[in-house]
C-alpha cells in the first residue's frame, strides 16, 4: 500500500477520539475558506493556504469483490500533485497570456464544492490535526447538465503562527466509473 | 453518399460521430469481427485471478484458470442471463450465480446446479452449459486480445507489422512490463472514434491543442536538449507508420545527435536491457524517442512519452500507456487508462515515471484536458440535423510525402508527423468493414501521391 493511504479508523489502523468543538469550529472555517479561494478561482489566495510540503492523492477507484476491502487500488493513484505542481501545471493555464491556448479552462468548468461532516481529530505531532469531510463536488461544462463527484478527503492541516495550512489531501472517490467533465479537479 | 469518398477528394460524412444507427452496424460488422483487447497478462497472474472487461460493449470476465490458461468468459449466466462477476478484479475458482446458484469453474464449464435432480433430473447434461466465449483469445506482449469471429485471422496476422512497432514499446525489458495497479475509468461524451483517430498518429493537432504543455516546460526546450546531448536542429521530427488493417503508429524524434543510442527519460541501468532486446532497427524507433504512439484497429492505442520537467525543472521521465475504448453509444465512451511500468526498475524513478504519466496523459492530466474538449466538442457539434449532412476533408499529408532512406521499418513509412494519413488508414479500415467486405487490407497505399 501507498503509505500515505494507511489512514487511520479504516483498513485496520487505529484512530483516536475527536478533538474539542473549538477545533471543529476551526478546522470547518478553514475548509469553507480553502474551498471559496478554490471555486472562485483565487488561486493564489489558495496557495497560502497550503503547505510547501502539501500532497494531494486520490487514488484509483475500484469495486473490490468483498466488503471488508477499501474501494480504492492501495497502489495506483489518479491524481498525485504538489504545490509547486499545481501551481506550474493547473493555475498558470488561467493567467492571461495563457488561458487563449489553454483549451481545458476555457471556459473553466465551473466547480461548487459542499463541504459536510468535519470530522477533528489529533495526531501524534500536537501541531497537527487529522480533519475528514465529506466533500460533494458539482462540475458544469458550458450548457451541459452538472455533473457530480462525492468523496470523503482525510487531510492533515497544521497551526502555524500565521493560522492553520493544508498538508495534505487525500480523496476516496464513491464513483468508479468517472463521468465528470475534467477528472482533473481539487476535491 | 458513401460514408467515405476517396476521390476526387478524401471526404468523410460527419455522420458518424452521432448517428446511432451507425453507432448499432459499428457493434455488428467492426466489434464483432475485430480482435479487441480486453487486459494485461499481469493483471491475472495467479490461477484464480480475474477482472471484469467489455468487449465493445458485451461485459466479459477474463480470468487465468486453475490450469494458468486465460480464459474471457461473458459475464451472463447460461440460466437466465444473470450478470455473474460484480466486482472490477477479484480472485476465485469458481463463478456461483446469485440468482439460482448454478456455479461454474472459472474455465467457464457448468459444475453445479442447485437441486438438479428435483429440477432438471439426475440425466441433466451440464456439458451444454459452458458459460460463453468467443472463439479466439490469444497474447502477444503481454497484451490479452479477443475476437468473436470465427473466421478470424491469427493475432499476428492481424496485427502485422504493427507486432513489430508494438514490441518496440512493450518487449524492450527483461522482465516485461506490468500494470500498475487497476485501470482507471472515466466516461466521455465523445464517440469512440475521435480518440482512436487521435492516437492513431495526429501529430498535427499538437501544437494547437497543447500549446500550454509546450508553455509549461513539459516539452523539451533547447536548454533541456543541450543537457541531454548535441542539438542537431531546430525541430522534433517525426514519421508515421500505416500497418494496414487499420493499425498506425507515429514516432517523433528528440533533435538530438547521439554517439550511441540513448533513451532518455529511462534510467541508465535499463539503456542496456533495450538495445539487447530490441533489433537495431527497433532500437532507432526508441532512441531519442520524443512521443511514439498508435492505435490498434479500432480501439486500442498505445502511447510511450517522454517529458519533461514533471516534477520540478530537470525531473525528465519517460511513461507507457494503454488506452481502451467501450463504444457506449453514438456519443458516449468508457475511456479504461492503463499506466504500466518495466519491471525491476527503481522506486524512485517508477514514482517520478508515474508523475509524469499522472500529470500529461493520465486521466486527469493536462494533454488530456484539452484533447477531451475537442473529442466531447465534435459529438456536440453533429447534433445538428443538417450539419450531420456535411462531410469534411482528410487531406493532410497527400501532397509530396518521403518515403524515408531504408529503415529495415515494416509498414508503409513516411517522414514528417503532421499528417491525416494515420486517420485515412484507420478511416478506411472502418469503412472497409462497415461496407461489409472484411478482407484482410495489406498496408494502404491510398495515401500516396493522391
Ligand atoms: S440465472 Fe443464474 S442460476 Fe438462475
Ligand atoms: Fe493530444
Amino acid at each position: 500500500m501507498i503509505p500515505a493511504l494507511q489512514v487511520p479508523g479504516r483498513w485496520g489502523v487505529p484512530e483516536r477520539d475527536f478533538a474539542d468543538a473549538m477545533a471543529h469550529a476551526e478546522a470547518s472555517a478553514f475548509l469553507a475558506r480553502e474551498s471559496e479561494y478554490m471555486d472562485s478561482r483565487r488561486f493564489s489566495e489558495w496557495a497560502e493556504l497550503v503547505d510547501e510540503s502539501f500532497r494531494y492523492l486520490v487514488p484509483v477507484p475500484v469495486t473490490p469483490d468483498n466488503p471488508l476491502s477499501p474501494p480504492f487500488d492501495p497502489e495506483c493513484l489518479l491524481l498525485d500533485e504538489s504545490k509547486a505542481s499545481m501551481i506550474q501545471l493547473w493555475f498558470r493555464r488561467y493567467e492571461k497570456g495563457m488561458y487563449e491556448i489553454a483549451w481545458g479552462e476555457n471556459p473553466p468548468v465551473r466547480l461548487r464544492h459542499f463541504v459536510t461532516n468535519v470530522r477533528v481529530r489529533g495526531t501524534d505531532d500536537e501541531n497537527v490535526y487529522d480533519v475528514r469531510s465529506n466533500v460533494l463536488l458539482i462540475g458544469v461544462r458550458q450548457g451541459d447538465a452538472p455533473a457530480f463527484l462525492s468523496a470523503e478527503r482525510f487531510d492533515l492541516v497544521r497551526r502555524t503562527d500565521t493560522g492553520l495550512r493544508l498538508l495534505r489531501r487525500i480523496a476516496i472517490l464513491d464513483e468508479t466509473l468517472l463521468a465528470f467533465p475534467q477528472v482533473r479537479a481539487m476535491l | 453518399m458513401s460514408l467515405i469518398e476517396t476521390a476526387p477528394r478524401f471526404a468523410v460524412s460527419r455522420r458518424i460521430y452521432n448517428d446511432e444507427n451507425i453507432h448499432h452496424a459499428e457493434l455488428e460488422r467492426i466489434f464483432r469481427r475485430s480482435w479487441l483487447f480486453v487486459a494485461h497478462e499481469s493483471e491475472i497472474a495467479e490461477p484464480g485471478d480475474y477482472v471484469t472487461r467489455r468487449l465493445g460493449i458485451d461485459r466479459v470476465i477474463v480470468t487465468r484458470d486453475e490450469e494458468g490458461g486465460i480464459r474471457v468468459l461473458l459475464n451472463s449466466c447460461r440460466h437466465r442471463g444473470t450478470r455473474l462477476c460484480r466486482a472490477d478484479r477479484g480472485n476465485t475458482s469458481h463463478f456461483r450465480c446469485s440468482y439460482h446458484g448454478w456455479t461454474y469453474a472459472n474455465s467457464g464449464e457448468l459444475r453445479g446446479v442447485t437441486f438438479q435432480p428435483e429440477v432438471y433430473g439426475r440425466d441433466f447434461d451440464k456439458s451444454r452449459f459452458s458459460l460463453f466465449s468467443p472463439p479466439h483469445v490469444d497474447i502477444f506482449q503481454g497484451l490479452v486480445f479477443a475476437c468473436w469471429d470465427p473466421e478470424a485471422p491469427s493475432l499476428l496476422e492481424y496485427l502485422g507489422p504493427m507486432a513489430w512497432y508494438l514490441t518496440t514499446v512493450l518487449g524492450k525489458f527483461d522482465d516485461g512490463v506490468e500494470l500498475i495497479g487497476v485501470p482507471a475509468r472515466t466516461l466521455i461524451h465523445a464517440n469512440w472514434k475521435s480518440e482512436s483517430e487521435n492516437l492513431s498518429g495526429d501529430g498535427y493537432h499538437t501544437p494547437v491543442t497543447h500549446a500550454t504543455a509546450f508553455e509549461l516546460g513539459l516539452f523539451a526546450t533547447k536548454s533541456d536538449l543541450e543537457l541531454l546531448g548535441e542539438v542537431s536542429g531546430p525541430r522534433f521530427t517525426g514519421r508515421t507508420a500505416d500497418c494496414g488493417n487499420g493499425h498506425t503508429m507515429r514516432i517523433q524524434r528528440l533533435p538530438l545527435n547521439t554517439p550511441r543510442p540513448a533513451f532518455h527519460g529511462y534510467p541508465e541501468e535499463l539503456w542496456e536491457q533495450i538495445e539487447r532486446n530490441l533489433t537495431p532497427a527497433q532500437v532507432e524507433v526508441q532512441s531519442c524517442l520524443s512521443v511514439g504512439h498508435g492505435t490498434v484497429f479500432p480501439n486500442f492505442s498505445f502511447l510511450e512519452n517522454f517529458k519533461t520537467s514533471v516534477d520540478g525543472p530537470g525531473r525528465h521521465a519517460r511513461y507507457i500507456r494503454i488506452t481502451l475504448r467501450y463504444p457506449l453509444s453514438a456519443t458516449l465512451t468508457e475511456v479504461v487508462w492503463f499506466g504500466l511500468r518495466p519491471r525491476g526498475a527503481s522506486e524512485e524513478w517508477q514514482r517520478l515515471s508515474r508523475l509524469g504519466y499522472l500529470r500529461t496523459n493520465g486521466p486527469a492530466g493536462m494533454f488530456e484536458v484539452d484533447d477531451l474538449e475537442n473529442f466531447v466538442s465534435i459529438s456536440q457539434a453533429h447534433e445538428g440535423n443538417v450539419s450531420r449532412d456535411f462531410d469534411f476533408t482528410l487531406e493532410g499529408g497527400l501532397h509530396g510525402q518521403a518515403a524515408p532512406a531504408a529503415l529495415g521499418w515494416p509498414g508503409d513509412v513516411v517522414d514528417g508527423d503532421r499528417t491525416e494519413r494515420t486517420i485515412r488508414a484507420f478511416l478506411l479500415r472502418w469503412h472497409d468493414l462497415m461496407e461489409g467486405n472484411p478482407s484482410q487490407s495489406q498496408s494502404v497505399t491510398v495515401s500516396h501521391g493522391r
